[in-house]
C-alpha cells in the first residue's frame, strides 16, 4: 500500500499548499468541497460543540450540510442526543461515524439521529475531533459511499484539519454588529477571559492594568447578572456578545 | 515569573545539577505517565540517541526548581524524524543548519495550565521561536501527535505538514515543520502580554545574536472604555 499512501499524502500537501495560499475563506471553503467529493462525500461541518445553552449556529465556522437537515438538527436539537459529537469529548483522534459508541436498543434517541440523517444521503462519515484548552469542536463529514480505507482517513484528517485552521486565521478579526449590553472594552476583556487568559495576561495585552480588567470583568457581570468570571463568559457567549 | 535558560554544550556545565532530575523528569512524564515503553531504562531516566552535545535545551526554572523543557537538535545530526520515523516526511529528508529539531517539550504536571500570569506552556513556545531567531534559524521540524495543531494555530505557530498522520501506539502522529520568524515571536509575545524577551543566556555572552525586533503592545489606545 505504500503506492497508494504516496499517492494521498502528496494530494494531501497539495491541498495544503493550496489552501495555505487562498485568500479568501469562500475559496478555500470551495478547494475542499472539491477535493473531499473525491472521497465521495457531499456534506461536511466545522463547528464547536456546544455546551449548555450554546446554539450550534452561533459555533458554526463553516456549514456544508444539506440545508434541510441543518434546519432539523437545530430545531430539534439534536446536538444534544447525537453520539458523534459525544463521542468527540472522549478521543483525541478521527474516527468513523460507525465507531461513536451508543446503546443501539435503550438510545432510542441517539439511533433516531443516525437514521435521520440517512434520509438526507448521510450514510456514513469521519468525524475529525479539534481539541483546544477550554473547548473542543468537530469537523464531520459525510456521504453516501464514501471511500474510507486508512489512506483515505489520513489523507482527509490532515486536509481537514488545516483547511479548519485556514478558515480560523482568514476569519480572526472578529465583526458582529448584534444589539450588545456590553462595551467594546467589556466584550474585548472578556473574550480573552473565553480564551483563557488572566486578568493579568489580559491587561498585558491590551495595556491596561490588572486591576483595570477585573473592574471591566466586574462591571460585565453585573450587566450580565451573573455570579462569577466562568458564567459572565458563558453568558456573554450564549448571548453572542462574544466569539470565541 | 519562571525563567527560561538556554543550556548548551557551551555552557552546560553550569547547570550540571539540573540534568539528573531533567532525565528523571523525562522518564516520570514519558515512560510512566504517557507510556512510551520503548523508552524505558532501568535506571528511572530517559535518555536515548538525540541527547548528545550538540543538542539545546531550554529549562524553564521557577525558584531552582526545573518546571518544564525542550530540546532542538540539529537537523545536519541525526534526528527523531530522520532515524526513527523516516516514512512520516515525504516532503524529502531535512538537513539543514538554519532548522532544528523540537522534541520533549513538556510541563510538569503541577504547573500545566496555570491561571496566574502567563502559562508556562506559552512560555516555552514563546522561548524557543526567540531563540531561533536569535541564532538565525528559520524552521523548526517536529514529530507530535496530531492534537497540537489547532493549539500551535492558536498561538500564532505556522505550521506546514511533511506528510500524512499515522496511528501510533493509539495515538495519531505527524510530521510538520514551522516557521521561524520574528513575526511568530512578536504575535506570541503580543498574545501572552510579554513585553521583553524571556530567556537566560548565562555563561553564553560569546554567543553572536541577531537584534530581536522590538515587541510592542497594538492597539492598546483603540481599546479605551466606550464613553
Amino acid at each position: 500500500m505504500q503506492g497508494m499512501e504516496a499517492y494521498w499524502g502528496r494530494r494531501a500537501l497539495e491541498f495544503v499548499d493550496a489552501i495555505e495560499a487562498s485568500p479568501t475563506s469562500a475559496r478555500v471553503v470551495s478547494l475542499f468541497e472539491k477535493m473531499i467529493g473525491e472521497f465521495g462525500f457531499h456534506a461536511y461541518i466545522m463547528a464547536g460543540i456546544p455546551t449548555c445553552g450554546q446554539s450550534l449556529g452561533q459555533l458554526t465556522l463553516a456549514n456544508g450540510w444539506p440545508a434541510e437537515w441543518f434546519e432539523l438538527y437545530n430545531r430539534s436539537n439534536l446536538v444534544a442526543v447525537d453520539p458523534i459529537p459525544r463521542h468527540c469529548q472522549h478521543t483525541l483522534n478521527p474516527f468513523l461515524w460507525t465507531e461513536a459508541p451508543y446503546d443501539r436498543t435503550d438510545d432510542r434517541a441517539a439511533h433516531g439521529v443516525m437514521t435521520r440523517a440517512r434520509d438526507f444521503r448521510l450514510n456514513e462519515g469521519l468525524c475529525i475531533p479539534v481539541h483546544y484548552d477550554d473547548a473542543v469542536g468537530a469537523i464531520s463529514l459525510g456521504g453516501e459511499r464514501p471511500y474510507l480505507d486508512a489512506e483515505a482517513k489520513s489523507a482527509l484528517h490532515l486536509m481537514g484539519i488545516f483547511t479548519h485552521g485556514r478558515l480560523r486565521s482568514l476569519m480572526r478579526p472578529l465583526g458582529g454588529t448584534a444589539a450588545r449590553r456590553l462595551s467594546k472594552i467589556e466584550a474585548e476583556v472578556l473574550s480573552w477571559a473565553a480564551r483563557g487568559k488572566t486578568a493579568w495576561e489580559t491587561g498585558r495585552i491590551l495595556g491596561l492594568s490588572e486591576r483595570n480588567v477585573r473592574w471591566h470583568l466586574e462591571e460585565a457581570q453585573r450587566k450580565l447578572m451573573t455570579k462569577n468570571k466562568t458564567a459572565t463568559v458563558a453568558a456573554a457567549l450564549v448571548n453572542g456578545e462574544i466569539m470565541l | 515569573m519562571p525563567e527560561i535558560h538556554v543550556v548548551r554544550k557551551d555552557n552546560r556545565h553550569l547547570y550540571a545539577t539540573y540534568f539528573d532530575p531533567y532525565f528523571r523528569l523525562r522518564h516520570d512524564i514519558y515512560v510512566k505517565q504517557r507510556k512510551w515503553m520503548a523508552l524505558d531504562r532501568p535506571d528511572g531516566r530517559e535518555i536515548d540517541q538525540f541527547d548528545t552535545e550538540d543538542a539545546v535545551y531550554l529549562f524553564c526554572i521557577d525558584n531552582g526548581q526545573l518546571i518544564g523543557a525542550m530540546r532542538a537538535v540539529p537537523t545536519v545530526l541525526p534526528t527523531l524524524m530522520s532515524e526513527i520515523f523516516p516514512y512520516l516526511n515525504i516532503r524529502g529528508p531535512i538537513c539543514r543548519p538554519d532548522i532544528y529539531e523540537l522534541s520533549r517539550v513538556f510541563v510538569i504536571p503541577e504547573r500545566r495550565g496555570e491561571h496566574a500570569g502567563p502559562r508556562v506552556e506559552t512560555l516555552l513556545l514563546t522561548a524557543i521561536m526567540e531563540y531561533g531567531i536569535s541564532i538565525g534559524l528559520t524552521g523548526f521540524s517536529i514529530v507530535l501527535e496530531s492534537w497540537w495543531l489547532p493549539r500551535f494555530e492558536r498561538c500564532g505557530w505556522k505550521a506546514h505538514p511533511l506528510g500524512l498522520p499515522h496511528m501510533m501506539d493509539g495515538m495519531s502522529v505527524l510530521a510538520v515543520l514551522v516557521d521561524c520568524d520574528d513575526l511568530t515571536w512578536t504575535s506570541q509575545c503580543n498574545q501572552s502580554g510579554l513585553t521583553r524577551p524571556t530567556l537566560t543566556w548565562h555563561g553564553l555572552e560569546q554567543v553572536r545574536r541577531r537584534a530581536l525586533p522590538d515587541i510592542f503592545l497594538p492597539h492598546a489606545a483603540a481599546f479605551q472604555p466606550a464613553q
